[in-house]
Parts: structure tokens; C-alpha cells; sequence
């Protein structure tokens, strides 16, 4: 077992919280105007992305060469996990089959969120950059990149906001920090606005299946909290921009 | 570049009206699966050929002893290769799952590539099915590397099903020659000489694929209340590509859930979910009795009745 006390007997988590808090979350857009259409900065806990996106522009641009489907768009998504982002200095190799497939899930994600034929055959590129790295890898992502389309101004359905949950014993735990994702057993949930519709699920170690109801009910409580913050966060952006207008 | 598998209109909607109707292309019901088939092939241990329905996917075990990895001195090493070939559908190129993709890669055949066989490692790799601390030898000097090669033959809808039961049918019915240490020699005897011995296998995680129509599309299904999406259990080709969405959950006979990913597609209500979790459970409990009765009856045709006799201490008389 682990050294550390992951949940305390009354009930405290190993940096402080209870077991339905989730950590700090601050977010940002337009952090990149110039480099981009879209940017944003998401922080949850020690965890930290950046979300770059450039388009909708022309597919004949840009890297990526894929025969066109008639009408939707090209989402291109990749990840960025550079060496600095976590305390272990690993050199990663280039095609790291655990970021591919979590760029392929988000990408799949995304284009059932955004208004598809506002975009067809054109190209939205998204580069996910992870400064620091702290758990909740893909929701996190999930979080920035969300805020990065909203920013770049393509028109989704609604917010999708994701979270980790994981089980200790009994008890499940919202948003979980790396040392505790290390040693439990946890799933992200993805929901879609307000909805209890669930968007994305990724469960990658063993859990009990009469646990599940439970670990999805906080987590769509968990992704409801974040939707309502991420939307002050946008609502404060569009109003600044407003008055600057005025 | 991977030819893409057109499907006219007239098709689509054809698929999609009986299934409205409760009706598949196959006479199945939504709910029920393929017939699926597990041959063990006779000519030795640990290989064998699921077929569910057209799906056919076949799986071979082999076993040599190694070093171990630097970091893990006490493990032995697992490994699951699982490369498409084109032969099973022209619809996936050569290389698409090795090299040949990078991470901004967009072709959809390469992405489908990466999340079968990346679903295939969790749920029996990573969930720990192997017993990979039973494979060690000497510690830090030897062990013994699984190897899994799965070969997919054709391919009409729902690999990762096929392929989960192959790869734990396979293992389970695997034999590795029996060894004797002795300090820091080993002696790996003859399958002749002795019997060789199973793998400790922990439990067996089978995947069940479901996948999503919404009667009213994709539209509805984000800007409406209902819950009337149309979930399917292992869709084929045709109903595969049509699919809006498709949740792939893999449990053991345990009700533990050891891998579980439903990536966008239409937006599912938790309760619906929860419904397949429960359902899923169903069918794996009659699919791990399946494969349970298939190595049954495949021990019984193996065991040599006349060495046995020969064996024995007393002769009936």
C-alpha cells in the first residue's frame, strides 16, 4: 500500500479537501491573440494547459492530407507533453501511443459538439500544450480545449466539460491529483452543458462495476461546476470586450 | 491510404428504418450478439480462431525465455501484437498502427487502428488478466516473454470483441514447457518429456461493443430531452459505419469493470449507460461459460487415453 493517507478517517484528502471538492480552477482566453485564432489557459490544481487553436481555414493548408469528407470539418487535435511537464524527466518517444489515442478520443469528442455544417470542408487545428502536469490529464484538455473553440469562435453545441473521478474503499473522490490517480482507480466523464448526457468516458484500470453509479453521479455533478465556471469565465470576457467597444 | 467503405443513401436508410423497426440487416434483435465460434486449432498449445458472425480473428501464443526489463526484475514480459493487416478488409492499410502514423495523424483508419488495438492492451494487459510475477525465473537474469499475435482474417464489424476472446481464450489454453531451477541454471524439459504447465491467468475480461442511433439525428439527440437512442450490441460492419457513437466496456466474471471508453458520438444519458453495464454483464458471464466449455472439451480430446492406461499404477482387470 501507499505511504501516503489518501482519505483521512474524517474524511480529508491528502492536500486538504473533501472528497467532493474539486482542486482550484482558473481558466483564461485569448492568452495567444497573435499566434492564434483561439487560445486559452486552463489551471486545475497543479495541472496546467495550454490550448492553441487556429481556424476554420482552408484545408488545402496546413500539414495534415486527408481526402475531404463532403460536409464537415477537419478537426486536427494533437498533444504536447513535453519533459519539463512532469517530475520525472522521461524522454517520451514522438509517437507515444497513450497521447495518440487520447488526441484521437477528444478529436472524436469534438465533432460531435461542434456545429458540424457551419464548417464543412474547412480545417480547425488544435495543439494542446501541458505545462505542468498533475492528474486529470484529458479532462483538463477536454476543459482548455473547449474554451480555446469558444475563444476562436466556432460555433459549438454547448460547453464540454470534463473531470476525474476515482474510488478510494467506498468512497468516491472528484478530481483527483496525480499522487492520488497513481494509486486509485478512476475514470474521466465528459458531459455536455447542463445535460446529464454523458459525452466521454475512459475507465483504464479495474472497478468495481456496482461502483460505476456512483463515480458517474459525482462526476456530472463535478462537470456541471466546472461548465458554470467556465462560462463566468467567458461571460466576464465577452462583457470586458463589450465595454472596450462601447 | 486505406479504401473507405462508401455506403450509398438508399442503404443508409434502409439500415437505419428497420432499425427503427427493431428489425437488423441479420434478423438479430438490437440486443442479441453474433454467433460466436472459438476453435482451438489441434496442432498445438495455444492457438486459436474466434469467429463472430463474418468477424474472424486468430490468435497465437508463444512463450521464450528472456531477460527482464531493467526496471522490473521480478516480472516477466507480456506482450500483445496486434497489426492489421489489409487481407482482413482493404479498408486498412499496411503500417497504419506501426510507424506509420504521427500524433496529429487524421486518416480515420489509422485512428480506428490505434484505439483497437490500444483497447485490446488495456483490457488484458494492463487489467492485469496475466499474472506477469508467475512468469519470472531468476530474478533480474531470466524470464519468460508472452508473446500474443493476433491475426485479424476479415473483418465485418466489432474486432475488439473478437479479438478480447481470442487473446484470453489463447492464453488460457496456452502451455508453457515445464522448467526446473537449480541456483542460477535452468532446464527447460521437453513438452515430450514433461507435461508442459498453464499460465496463471487472473481473470478473464471480455469486451462487449455497443453502439448508438438516434431515430432522430444527431441534432436531437444534444438540443432534445429524449432518451430514445437505439443501442446496439455488436454492430457489423455496415451498422458500424453508420453508427453515431459506440461505447466499448469490458468486464470479468467478477463484476469488475477493467476497461471502459465511450469517446464522443452522441451524448448518452447515464442511466443508459448504467443499463449497458448491467446488460454487459450478462453476456460475459455466458461468454466466459463459453469459452470455459470450449477448453473443456478440447482437454478431453488431447489427454492420450492409452498412455494414461499405460501410466497408471494398477491395470483393471
Amino acid at each position: 500500500m501507499s505511504r501516503f493517507e489518501l482519505y483521512s478517517p474524517e474524511g480529508i484528502r491528502i492536500d486538504g479537501r473533501r472528497w467532493n471538492e474539486l482542486r482550484q480552477f482558473h481558466c483564461q482566453t485569448n492568452t495567444h491573440p497573435n499566434a492564434s485564432d483561439g487560445s486559452s489557459y486552463v489551471r486545475q490544481g497543479n495541472s496546467e494547459v495550454i490550448c492553441l487553436v487556429k481556424g476554420p481555414m482552408d484545408t488545402t493548408y496546413g500539414s495534415s492530407s486527408t481526402k475531404q469528407l463532403p460536409d464537415s470539418p477537419v478537426l486536427s487535435i494533437s498533444i504536447n507533453h513535453p519533459a519539463f511537464a512532469t517530475m520525472e524527466r522521461k524522454k517520451r518517444p514522438r509517437n507515444d501511443k497513450r497521447l495518440t489515442e487520447l488526441s484521437i478520443i477528444l478529436k472524436r469528442c469534438f465533432l460531435k459538439t461542434i456545429v458540424l455544417h457551419n464548417f464543412a470542408r474547412s480545417l480547425i487545428e488544435v495543439t494542446v500544450t501541458v505545462l505542468s502536469f498533475d492528474g486529470g490529464l484529458l479532462a483538463t484538455c477536454c476543459n482548455a480545449i473547449t474554451l480555446a473553440l469558444i475563444d476562436a469562435g466556432i460555433s459549438l453545441y454547448d460547453y464540454v466539460s470534463a473531470v476525474t473521478v476515482g474510488l478510494y474503499d467506498q468512497t468516491a473522490l472528484l478530481d483527483l491529483n496525480s499522487l492520488e490517480e497513481i494509486d486509485l482507480s478512476f475514470i474521466t466523464i465528459g458531459v455536455v452543458g447542463d445535460s446529464d448526457k454523458l459525452n466521454l468516458i475512459l475507465c483504464e484500470d479495474r472497478l468495481p462495476l456496482d461502483k460505476l453509479e456512483r463515480l458517474i453521479s459525482l462526476g456530472i455533478e463535478g462537470c456541471h461546476r466546472l461548465k458554470g465556471l467556465m462560462n463566468d469565465t467567458v461571460r466576464q470576457v465577452g462583457a470586458d470586450l463589450l465595454s472596450k467597444k462601447q | 491510404m486505406g479504401l473507405d467503405y462508401d455506403i450509398s443513401t438508399n442503404e443508409q436508410n434502409f439500415v437505419l428504418e428497420a432499425l427503427k423497426q427493431d428489425v437488423r440487416l441479420d434478423g438479430r434483435k438490437l440486443n442479441e450478439m453474433r454467433e460466436v465460434n472459438i476453435k482451438i486449432l489441434p496442432s498445438e498449445y495455444g492457438h486459436v480462431e474466434v469467429s463472430l458472425g463474418r468477424t474472424r480473428v486468430g490468435c497465437k501464443v508463444s512463450s521464450e525465455i528472456v531477460k527482464p526489463y531493467e526496471d522490473r526484475p521480478f516480472e516477466g514480459i507480456f506482450m500483445i501484437n496486434s497489426e492489421i493487416s489489409p487481407m482482413c478488409s482493404p479498408f486498412f492499410e499496411v503500417g497504419a498502427g506501426g510507424s506509420g502514423y504521427g500524433v496529429g495523424s487524421n486518416s480515420s483508419q489509422a485512428n480506428e487502428e490505434v484505439l483497437i488495438s490500444r483497447m485490446i492492451e488495456k483490457a488484458v494487459r494492463r487489467s492485469n488478466a496475466l499474472d506477469v510475477e508467475s512468469l519470472c525465473i531468476v530474478a533480474g537474469k531470466k524470464c519468460w516473454a508472452i508473446r500474443a499475435d493476433l491475426q485479424f482474417l476479415n473483418y465485418d464489424g466489432n474486432f475488439v470483441d473478437a479479438s478480447c476472446i481470442a487473446v484470453m481464450s489463447a492464453l488460457l489454453h496456452f502451455r508453457k514447457p515445464d522448467i526446473e531451477v537449480a541456483g542460477e541454471d535452468v532446464v527447460v524439459y521437453d513438452t515430450n518429456q514433461r507435461e508442459p504447465v498453464p499460465l496463471s491467468i487472473l481473470h478473464i475480461p471480455i469486451s462487449i461493443t455497443f453502439n448508438y442511433f438516434n431515430p432522430n439525428g444527431s441534432e436531437e439527440n444534444i438540443k432534445g430531452d429524449l432518451n430514445n437512442e437505439l443501442i446496439l450490441v455488436d454492430a457489423d460492419l455496415l451498422e458500424e459505419r453508420l453508427s453515431l457513437g459506440s461505447m466499448t466496456i469490458t468486464l470479468n466474471k467478477n463484476q469488475e469493470i477493467c476497461q471502459m471508453m465511450k469517446s464522443g458520438g452522441l451524448n448518452i444519458d447515464a442511466s443508459l449507460i448504467m443499463n449497458c453495464c448491467s446488460y454487459a454483464s450478462k453476456l460475459v458471464d455466458e461468454l466466459t461459460e463459453k469459452i470455459h466449455n470450449v477448453l473443456k472439451q478440447d482437454a478431453a480430446v488431447r489427454t492420450n487415453k492409452t498412455e494414461e492406461k499405460e501410466l497408471r499404477v494398477f491395470n483393471e482387470r
